[in-house]
């Protein structure tokens, strides 16, 4: 999942990056409104964190420009004034969630997971497939229950296809939302992660669940087990 | 320098329009005044010339076909020619029987003007003012009986005009020097009574320029009743504008002084020898402190005193913003909110305060509501009555208080929990008005908010 910060404060963009990254987030980063406007249109990113008071774009046109040029993904506002004047102009603009500053980092990440998965379509923060579950929250994968030890790339690669259930994913997608964009994209880098992914989730090679689709991409197969979608 | 327009000015406007209608009033009042004057010069002349000819009559003496007078008439003017005063009788036929001496340079013509006199009824005089010969003329057809014969004869006078064109003329003369006399005096007089009348509007200014200049803190003085509306208005707006200077600066202090307790507890733990998870806890319990108190303090400062100068705002529109922005933050859940309120229901205050009361209120309710918010308002008896409902747990009987009073004690209040529901309880006490908390027929709890109107 790959995340854009618009904040000016260095040292709170700062704290936000490495809160997010530290969460197998993906993230990208400005401090001015005009960036902002140029890399969500250039970009897909699968959320977006605005600061209101911004230099230059506020964060209020931002949100307009993009929510006018098409753009759906969710975007959580960060207010300083915390007045509902600016809460409410924020929503309006185009915005799915706001935060007060200051706020916790645990509270952000709830609000972000919340959501990703709803505009993934899932209610409930922990996906069942059989023996396999994705807790989003925890952004932890359990196989029988039990915790199954990815690294942080083969996490957001899984998540990613999970959340895109039954969609054929192309590298080029995955790449676009999974690395910065400077990423190398002809190295065989996702080759490698689903191989490994299957290891560790399928040791038995009986559910396969990740399939490949032959010159397209990657599809997630498995069926949910509870009934939310 | 830059002419400006005397319209621009209470008084130049004044005097403007008074020296356009003065003159148009003086000079209806003036010919007025000389019609009348006319008018009573040619009834006296009238009355001068019906005496005459009585005196004709009474003079006059008849033999056969003849008439004689005596030797000299009673008035001498008829003596003399062109003298001003003529006299004249015509016999029925219109044929002259006697004319003055006066006359002599007149054809008859002039002297009878072309009387029909078949058609003068007897008795009846007849005055007329022959303004091409100047000439006013009296004229009275009598019958004589003289053994028991009918005479009818015309007994005609005459006048110049001379004199009355002389006395109108003197007579307009005059009332144009007085009435321009008047003119000068009433627009003089209107000039100190303008200036008289709007002196409390220059005092305004003045005063207003030494409060401006810090000279003075209100408008004293005695304003009259027009303008004491409107000098109350202002010392209400420069006294709230006062008293949110000095909130500034209290809640600075307060906040300063809040602030203190925090930063103390965090100076006093770098002294003391911690590991590093409890180091996080106070900081952050400590962080979360201060965030609260700056929130609190700042919402407080900015939030007006609830005295607005004839504002009201539609409280439909704010409402729905706000229930359609918490409704796609609270999305998951689903909330059905039932707003039930008049388009022309207002809130008699500002609009941001509207906001903030009614954000924290409805935020709470989506919060800690299931599935249902409603949201109703109406106005009655001089109160605006707000009540949100929510289908949540409820809140305890005695915990309500102390959910509306959080701000009050804000040094000991619990972490995590937001200061939303004490703003709201702030802005409403400032309006005077009351929050209650009671069961919700929804399962959850109301929020009733009574608030005056006007």
């Amino acid at each position: 999942m790959k995340i854009l910060v618009v904040e000016d404060d260095p040292d709170l963009r700062r704290q936000l990056v490495t809160a997010l990254e530290a969460r197998n987030y993906t993230v990208e980063q400005t401090s001015d409104g005009e960036e902002a406007l140029y890399l969500g249109d250039e970009y897909p990113y699968d959320l977006a964190i605005v600061d209101i008071g911004l230099p230059k774009v506020s964060g209020i046109d931002v949100i307009k420009h993009w929510r006018n040029e098409g753009k759906e993904f969710p975007i959580i506002v960060l207010t300083a004034r915390g007045d509902w004047q600016d809460k409410v102009e924020g929503l309006e603009a185009g915005a799915d969630d706001y935060l007060v500053k200051p706020f916790h980092m645990e509270e952000l990440s709830a609000r972000l997971n919340a959501l990703l998965r709803r505009a993934a379509g899932h209610a409930k923060p922990v996906l069942e497939y059989g023996p396999i579950s994705i807790d989003t929250t925890g952004r932890v994968v359990y196989r029988h229950g039990e915790a199954v030890k990815l690294t942080s790339y083969e996490y957001r690669t899984f998540e990613y296809l999970v959340l895109n259930a039954g969609k054929t994913i192309s590298k080029t997608e995955l790449t676009e939302h999974l690395y910065h964009q400077d990423f190398d994209r002809d190295s065989n880098v996702l080759e490698v992660f689903v191989r490994r992914l299957r290891q560790k989730l399928d040791p038995d090679q009986d559910l396969q669940p990740i399939s490949t689709v032959r010159g397209l991409g990657y599809r997630f197969a498995l069926n949910p087990t509870s009934s939310d979608s | 320098m830059k002419i400006r327009s005397p319209l621009r000015s209470l008084q130049g406007r004044l005097l403007v329009a008074s020296t356009l209608v003065l003159p148009i009033v003086l000079l209806i009042a003036g010919f007025a005044l000389k019609n009348a004057y006319s008018s009573s010069l040619e009834t006296a002349v009238k009355d001068r010339l019906q005496l005459q000819v009585y005196l004709l009559l009474g003079s006059v003496e008849l033999k056969e076909e003849h008439i004689r007078f005596p030797e000299s008439l009673h008035e001498p003017r008829y003596e003399k020619v062109g003298s001003g005063l003529y006299a004249a009788i015509h016999d029925k036929e219109g044929s002259l029987l006697w004319r003055s001496l006066s006359s002599t340079l007149m054809d008859d013509l002039q002297l009878s003007q072309k009387v029909d006199t078949g058609f003068m009824p007897a008795g009846m005089p007849r005055f007329k003012h022959l303004k091409n010969d100047g000439l006013y003329q009296y004229q009275l057809r009598i019958i004589w009986e003289q053994a028991q014969q009918e005479k009818s004869m015309l007994f005609t006078v005459m006048e110049s005009d001379d004199q009355v064109k002389r006395d109108i003329s003197a007579y307009t003369h005059q009332i144009t020097l007085w009435l321009s006399i008047i003119f000068l005096v009433a627009l003089l007089a209107q000039t100190l009574i303008l200036g008289w009348g709007l002196r409390p509007l220059k005092r305004l200014a003045k005063d207003l320029k030494d409060i401006e200049q810090g000279q003075s803190t209100s408008l004293q003085g005695n304003y009259p009743n027009e303008v004491e509306a409107v000098t109350n208005n202002l010392n209400g707006l420069i006294e709230s504008e006062r008293e949110q200077r000095e909130r500034y600066r209290n809640t600075l202090a307060d906040l300063a002084h809040s602030l203190k307790t925090p930063l103390a507890v965090v100076h006093g733990a770098a002294n003391e020898e911690h590991a590093y998870a409890d180091y996080k806890v106070l900081i952050g319990e400590q962080v979360e402190r201060m965030d609260q108190i700056v929130q609190y303090q700042l919402t407080r400062a900015v939030k007006s005193q609830g005295k607005p100068l004839g504002k009201s705002i539609p409280i439909r529109p704010i409402v729905e913003r706000i229930t359609n922005a918490l409704s796609k933050v609270y999305r998951e859940k689903q909330v059905s909110v039932q707003v039930d309120i008049v388009d022309e229901l207002t809130f008699p205050g500002d609009e941001r305060d509207l906001m903030e009361l009614l954000g924290n209120v409805l935020e709470n309710a989506f919060k800690y509501g299931s599935h249902q918010v409603t949201f109703s308002a109406s106005a009655n008896k001089g109160r605006l009555r707000i009540r949100i409902c929510d289908d949540g747990p409820g809140v305890e009987k005695d915990q309500r208080q102390v959910i509306i009073k959080r701000g009050e004690r804000l040094d000991n209040s619990i972490q995590g929990q937001g200061i939303g529901l004490a703003v709201s309880t702030d802005i409403i006490s400032s309006y005077n008005g009351q929050l209650e908390i009671t069961e919700s027929p929804l399962g959850g709890c109301c929020f009733l908010i009574e608030l005056p109107l006007g």
